[in-house]
């Protein structure tokens, strides 16, 4: 129980809504070790910011328990809140008279860090982020890349034991999505911290963590490192079609589609039991009068898994 | 200790937000002491064109106090009760209901934060009203004034503080009811009339706004005998009520403030917008 | 007519937003109680003080007209305010093909509308209670003065609207503070007569203080002695360069402004503290 950073317990989290109830979070079970890097891979609307949000005691359970370094996130709120903090990819938060640096010492201030600490910390933050010139820029003026650095540097100032990441880098360019992620790792192995990262990129999930839970309309469908899972379909054959786009198509395989309307093409990727059905799904293709433009095999990902659990692409 | 150290530091913060938000709009000297002035002025002119020369001190007296207090009223309500909403509308609210400290304190901060920048307007209204219209005020007891001001802002932030809940629970319903509140309490706190003249009883139910209570005694203490003649209850009387009233809107406002939490982790409701 | 269907599309708009797209009803007592307890807090300052009634009812028209002034011209300079900060729709509406000065235009419209129920409804009430005696001798030189009058109040919001594309959440004291200066300098609840003389000329700038002046004469049969010298014409042509002069400023300084705010990028700033 001691080194569990994160246990869940049969974790049912229900929403009243006008059309009924909606089934967020399902008998959820994880247990997450501490000093981990953890991440939650799932679709929109699967039930991740349900659970980081009763992690970070903004909601309870409707039922079952999770607890936060061995505290009860409902009856030990205020232990729990000490250790962690939380940054959504999505927040506008924030005061837009305020400076960047002002705004993260206003929020280290509610965790109680010393005005030296807390201004040196922010200051060494910044520079990391390649915040330092706009330090003393006004919020309402920075851009929504910068404001999603200046929330990484507000949940990272407290330096809390578990960080919450709710898709940290949605949005982000590449670069700076690096930075945020060799940042962020590093901070978690060289001070014992653990994380806990929710994500609709699989490949961040495959770089970033030692262990991914997949979560499919709030249950967990499977939960091991990025390479274990992988071997989920090792024996499967991965086939990526690069095709013209169309609007839909009947297949009796597990497949996903990703349209490129820019381009005017469609991407189908297949999780094959037996390399011998693709002639079939070839003439099925033309069938249907859709053009091939390419074609080739490729090495199965975090994507794979979860057409393989699913049935259908992370994406759709 | 460690736990008070962290919650005075919220306080702080939060109201220095409120401090630096204001003074770094330079537009702000003007349009909140200069310009304020005009509609006090207004009012003074009122009393100018129709009343008697013997009691028009005591009326432009009435008048300036009004037009001060009022700056604090309508932070109140602007300021105070809308905040909540406002923070929930930028995101902040999630964060403040994260974080290891007490949801009071960050009323506090931002009751604190408001009130000096608004007694700050308060002061230049009262001095600036003073010499422009040549009004002169009778100062009775400096201890009094001292304790009916003090007593009148806190039971009113103490109600300020219980609006941003009921405010953020209500949503903009809570915005209309408090614009539909906004003349009406003009009327019944004396800002510009002594109250008494709607009869008694009227006045004592109007003394649930703290304001009523703190206007009438300031007058009594700064308008000479004519406000005497008009006013409600001995000065002591009403800062006792005062000091009640402050203990009963603080005690409902940290009420209000744990039920608002207890449901928004409950139906997931008031944080439905951010995440 | 795609002119006259965008306005009527944003008063629509407008109401929506204003009664913040729940209970109309409820809307509407609010809107209208404002105004009308604003009014009643000076009928009390006169009664309180037992004023002449002849000095009352010139106070209680000022009063009741003054409405638009708040509702419309200060009203329509807060849509910036609202529409940027807080349900954060102003870049899309700069963005949308629908022209955004017909956009302020039909909010206004939407508010003259709420507002001329709250003035009936007190007028009403004074009439009927407060005895103030509605002559209406001049019923057309009533309804050119209430539209010229509105056509530049509408105007001046839209002016105000475009300052305040520019500022910061300082606006709401701008309108407050605004709301004070033509409260004050335009005899609305009190005779001009009692400023001191520096204040009378600057209230006899104003377009306001002729269109409150000629609404009171036409109603009452009498108006502000300090203005007597003041012909009906006079006013009226005055009132003519108001509506025409203020709608041909309002559509240049409007675009001047909304320009500059694009250029300095504060289109869609936030400024809440
Ligand atoms: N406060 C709420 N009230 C009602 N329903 C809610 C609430 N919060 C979430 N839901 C619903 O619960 C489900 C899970 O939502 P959640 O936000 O956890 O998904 P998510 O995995 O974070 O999705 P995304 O990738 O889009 O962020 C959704 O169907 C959502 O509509
Ligand atoms: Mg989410």
């Amino acid at each position: 129980m001691q080194s569990l950073a994160i246990e869940t317990r049969a974790l049912v989290r229900t929403f009243k809504t006008e059309k009924g109830h909606i089934t967020a979070l399902d008998n959820v079970n994880l247990k997450v070790k501490q000093g981990e890097l953890f991440g939650l891979l799932g679709p929109n609307g699967s039930g991740k910011t349900t659970l980081i949000k009763i992690l970070c005691t903004l909601l309870y359970p409707t039922s079952g328990e999770a607890y936060v370094s061995g505290y009860d996130v409902v009856k030990e709120s205020n232990k729990v809140r000490e250790i962690v903090n939380m940054v959504s990819g999505e927040e506008s938060s924030g005061y837009g008279i305020l400076t960047v640096r002002e705004n993260i010492w206003l929020f280290s201030q509610l965790y109680g860090i010393p005005d030296k600490v807390a201004w040196e910390r922010i200051d060494e933050l910044l520079k990391l982020m390649g915040l330092e010139e706009r330090a003393d820029t006004r919020v309402h003026k920075i851009s929504t890349g910068e404001r999603q650095k200046m929330n990484l540097c507000r949940g990272l100032v407290t330096d809390p034991q578990i960080l919450f990441l709710d898709e940290p880098t949605v949005g982000l360019d590449v670069n700076a999505s690096r930075t945020i992620r060799e940042y962020v790792k590093k901070w978690v192995r060289e001070n014992g911290r653990t994380l806990f990262l929710t994500t609709h990129n699989m490949m961040e999930a495959e770089e970033m963590c030692d262990r991914v839970a997949i979560i499919d309309r709030g249950r967990i469908l499977a939960c091991d490192s990025p390479s274990n899972l992988k071997k989920l379909v090792s024996k499967e054959v991965v086939l990526e079609l690069e095709t013209s786009l169309f609007d839909g198509i009947d297949l009796p395989y597990k497949f996903s589609i990703e349209k490129n309307l820019a381009k005017n093409t469609a991407k189908m990727r297949f999780l094959l039991e037996d390399e011998s059905v693709i002639p079939k799904i070839i003439s099925k293709l033309t069938e249907n009068s859709i053009k091939l433009i390419s074609l080739k095999k490729s090495e199965p990902s975090l994507e794979d898994v979860f057409i393989q659990l699913v049935g259908r692409g992370l994406h759709e | 200790m460690n736990n008070l150290r962290r919650n005075l530091k919220a306080v702080y913060a939060r109201a220095y937000v409120r401090i630096v938000g204001m003074n770094r709009e330079p537009s702000w000297v003007v349009f909140t002491i200069f310009l304020p002035l005009l509609s006090v002025a207004a009012f003074v002119y009122v009393y100018k064109a129709t009343a008697p020369p013997e009691i028009i001190n005591s009326l432009l007296a009435r008048v300036i106090i009004g037009g001060a207090m009022l700056a604090f009223w309508m932070n109140v309500l602007w300021g105070m009760g809308n905040n909540f909403y406002y923070e929930k509308e930028l995101g902040n609210l999630d964060l403040y209901l994260m974080a290891p400290i007490s949801k009071t304190s960050i009323l506090l901060g931002m009751a604190l934060g408001g009130m000096f920048s608004t007694t700050i307007r308060a002061i230049a209204t009262i001095l600036l009203g003073a010499v422009l219209f040549n009004v002169s005020f009778t100062l009775e007891s400096p201890l009094s004034l001292g304790l009916v001001f003090l007593m009148t802002l806190t039971s009113l932030y103490g109600l300020g503080m219980l609006f941003a809940s009921l405010f953020l629970m209500y949503g903009r319903g809570a915005w209309h009811t408090a614009n539909l509140m906004q003349e009406p309490i003009f009327i019944l706190s004396g800002f510009y009339f002594p109250i008494k003249f709607l009869g008694f009883f009227i006045a004592l139910l109007a003394s649930f706004i703290p304001l009523t209570l703190g206007i009438d005694a300031m007058n009594q203490l700064l308008g000479g005998s004519f406000a005497k003649k008009w006013s409600l209850l001995p000065v002591n009387l009403e800062i006792l009520i005062l000091t009640g009233l402050t203990a009963v809107f603080f005690a409902l406002a940290v009420k209000a403030l744990n039920f608002m939490e207890t449901m928004s982790k409950k139906e997931g409701r008031l944080t439905l917008r951010y995440m | 007519m795609s002119i006259l269907k965008t306005i009527k599309y944003s008063a629509w708009l407008g109401w929506e937003m204003d009664s913040n797209w729940t209970d109309p009803f409820l809307f509407f007592l609010y809107s209208i109680v404002r105004p009308i307890a604003g009014t009643f807090l000076v009928v009390l300052m006169y009664w309180f003080i037992k004023a002449p009634e002849d000095l009352f009812s010139l106070m209680f028209i000022g009063s009741i007209f003054y409405m638009y002034i708040f509702n419309v011209l200060f009203g329509v300079s807060w849509v910036i305010q609202e529409d940027r900060e807080h349900y954060k729709v102003l870049k899309y509406i700069f963005i949308a093909p629908s022209n955004i000065y017909l956009y302020l235009l039909g909010r206004a419209l939407s508010k003259t509308i709420v507002t001329t129920i709250a003035v009936l409804i007190t007028g009403v009430f004074g009439v009927a209670f407060l005895g103030v005696k509605i002559s209406l001798t001049n019923p057309l030189l009533f309804l050119l003065t209430l539209a010229l009058g509105l056509t530049g109040i509408a105007a001046f919001g839209i002016i105000m609207a475009g300052v305040s594309l520019l500022t910061a959440r300082h606006n709401f004291f701008i309108g407050e503070s605004l709301a004070g200066l033509f409260y004050f300098f335009c005899g609305v609840i009190f005779p001009l007569s009692v400023l001191p003389s520096w204040g009378q000329i600057i209230g006899k700038m104003l377009p306001m203080t002729y269109w409150l002046e000629a609404t009171r004469r036409a109603l009452l049969g009498f108006g502000d002695p300090s203005l007597s010298d003041m012909p009906d014409i006079k006013i009226l042509i005055l009132l003519v360069a108001f509506a025409i002069g203020f709608f041909f400023i309002s559509i240049l300084s409007f675009k001047f402004c909304s320009n500059l705010a694009k250029k300095k990028g504060i289109l869609d700033m936030t400024t809440w503290y």
